[in-house]
């Protein structure tokens, strides 16, 4: 699989564009599993790109579930989903 | 379709056809279940590419769901344990707040309630919750005619009650909808505020200005009648020493001086009340000042008197306006024995202050009487022989002292007065 991830101070960035259902899922499910620590601390914030559209209610029902923050944002060709800390001070 | 369960290990043998069948088998059972945790996850089913073996294994989607649902099952933990400290919160606050706070249901039927309006209305009635409001906090066996309830659930709006009486006290009542997420009116919330102490208060206030304005009138009259009122008997008595008038002009002579003193006495009487005296304090023993009391009642007709004063210390209190206090209450013992009869006079400390009781064994005064006998002018005796100004000289005084008096009586069963004097003053 071609999805990268980059650790960029607080962005954790993964890029999924080209997978689709269910993948999309479990590969974003992986890494934000992976990343549990630092995403319930607020240290950093996930940024999932996908050109798959059913991806932007699939991810953020699951990490709403999980107890995340989620938003989508539909960039040129493909969305945005950001993951990160619930709570008021949480970054936008 | 066959089925078979697996074993808790799984061995992939490979050289029979048998075993083989039985992977099929396992892997048909991991498939069907990865699909089920995946539908649970709201995502589409693996595509038939995707159900081979190995990259099944590769993702390792059963582990990764697992872990998911871990962090789900944090969070609902973290979101209970959140919720339960706002719950616990908002009861503190719904226990605490110094209004009673009532939550009803559609039919009426109390859905919640706190604890200051148990303490308010429904003292001592257990199980509360799903009876009827108006049965509960109103008594009655039907809504009443002016609900506010009623009212915010059909015009869908808070509604403002100024005073209503429920059980003798008296209440603002707010009532605002209580609205699910969608909108829909569920039940009314219903805030009540007990202005009973407030009333009293304003009432007392009201009577006390009343009464001052009289006070001040009485004072104002009774001064100016006193002039030509002493003329009178002074002009009288001139007569009465003169040599030439008849014994039967001297007999009404007699009649008009008798008459005046006790105008004059009446007129004393009313200046007593007004004129705001103010007390001058000194050490005194008020079993010294009922001593005295008693002495200028001088004895005379059949009346027994029980004396059981009590070691008692002193109060800070002025002497004179204390004796004219066991005056006015002997004599209006001594008055309602009419002639036969016993009085207990008994003194004793009762926490920081010291209680004088004076007990008469007369007829005793009616139910409806006793709430006004402090108030001036109230008397039940004939016109003439009473100014009706005694007991509230009285009342006045004790108050100036910070004391407090009470009265108990039953008819046929005596009349006690209680005069409570704080020590420490």
């Amino acid at each position: 699989m071609e999805n990268e991830t980059v650790i960029n101070l607080d962005v954790i960035s993964l890029d999924i564009r080209g997978q689709i259902c269910p993948a999309c899922l479990l590969i974003s499910l992986k890494e934000i599993n992976k990343h549990k620590g630092l995403l319930r601390n607020g240290e950093a914030n996930l940024i999932v790109r996908t050109d798959h559209r059913d991806a932007t209610r699939t991810i953020p029902d699951a990490a709403v579930a999980m107890g995340y923050a989620v938003s989508v944002e539909k960039k040129k060709g493909y969305y945005e989903i950001t993951v990160g800390r619930k709570d008021e001070d949480q970054k936008a | 379709m066959k089925t078979r369960r697996h074993d808790n290990h799984i061995s992939i043998p490979v050289e029979s056809e048998d075993a083989e069948r039985k992977n099929a088998i396992l892997l048909q059972y991991i498939k069907e279940k990865v699909n089920q945790l995946l539908q649970i996850m709201g995502t589409k089913p693996l595509r038939d590419e995707e159900l081979n073996d190995e990259s099944l294994i590769a993702i390792d989607p059963i582990g990764i769901i697992a872990e998911s649902f871990e962090q789900v099952l944090e969070h609902l933990k973290e979101s209970n344990r959140q919720l339960q400290l706002a719950r616990d919160y908002l009861q503190a606050v719904f226990d605490t707040a110094g209004v009673g706070i009532s939550i009803i249901d559609r039919d009426l039927r109390i859905i919640k309630c706190n604890e200051k309006q148990k303490e308010l209305l429904v003292a001592g009635v257990s199980h509360i919750e799903g009876k009827h409001c108006y049965e509960v906090y109103c008594g009655i066996d039907s809504p009443p005619l002016i609900c506010p309830a009623i009212e915010t659930l059909e015009m869908e709006r808070p509604v403002f009650l100024k005073e209503v009486t429920k059980k003798g006290r008296v209440f603002q009542i707010v009532t605002s909808p209580l609205r699910d997420s969608a909108g829909t009116i569920t039940g009314v919330i219903e805030v009540s505020l007990d202005m009973t102490e407030k009333k009293r208060a304003e009432e007392a206030m009201c009577q006390a200005e009343k009464l001052a304005a009289v006070g001040q009138l009485a004072a104002g009259i009774a001064h100016e009648i006193n002039n030509p009122l002493g003329n009178i008997l002074g002009y009288a008595k001139l007569l009465l020493m003169d040599q030439s008038i008849t014994e039967a002009q001297g007999e009404k002579l007699k009649v008009i001086v008798e008459q005046a003193n006790k105008g004059g006495q009446i007129i004393k009487g009313l200046l007593e009340f007004s004129r705001q005296k103010v007390p001058v304090f000194e050490k005194v023993s008020l079993n010294e000042c009922v001593e005295n009391a008693l002495r200028s009642l001088g004895k005379g007709n059949s009346i027994r008197v029980v004396k059981r004063l009590g070691d008692i210390p002193y109060v800070m209190a002025d002497p004179r306006q204390m004796e004219q206090v066991f005056h006015n209450i002997l004599l209006n013992a001594i008055q309602a024995l009419e002639g036969s009869g016993a009085i207990e006079i008994e003194s004793k400390v009762i926490g920081g202050s010291i209680e004088v009781s004076v007990r008469d064994s007369g007829p005793g005064i009616p139910r409806e009487h006793l709430s006004r006998i402090f108030e001036p002018f109230f008397t039940t005796k004939p016109v003439g022989n009473g100014t009706g100004l005694g007991l509230s000289i009285c009342s006045e005084l004790v108050k100036k002292h910070g004391g407090s008096i009470f009265v108990e009586s039953e008819i046929g069963g005596g009349t006690t007065f209680s005069i409570i004097i704080p020590i420490g003053r």
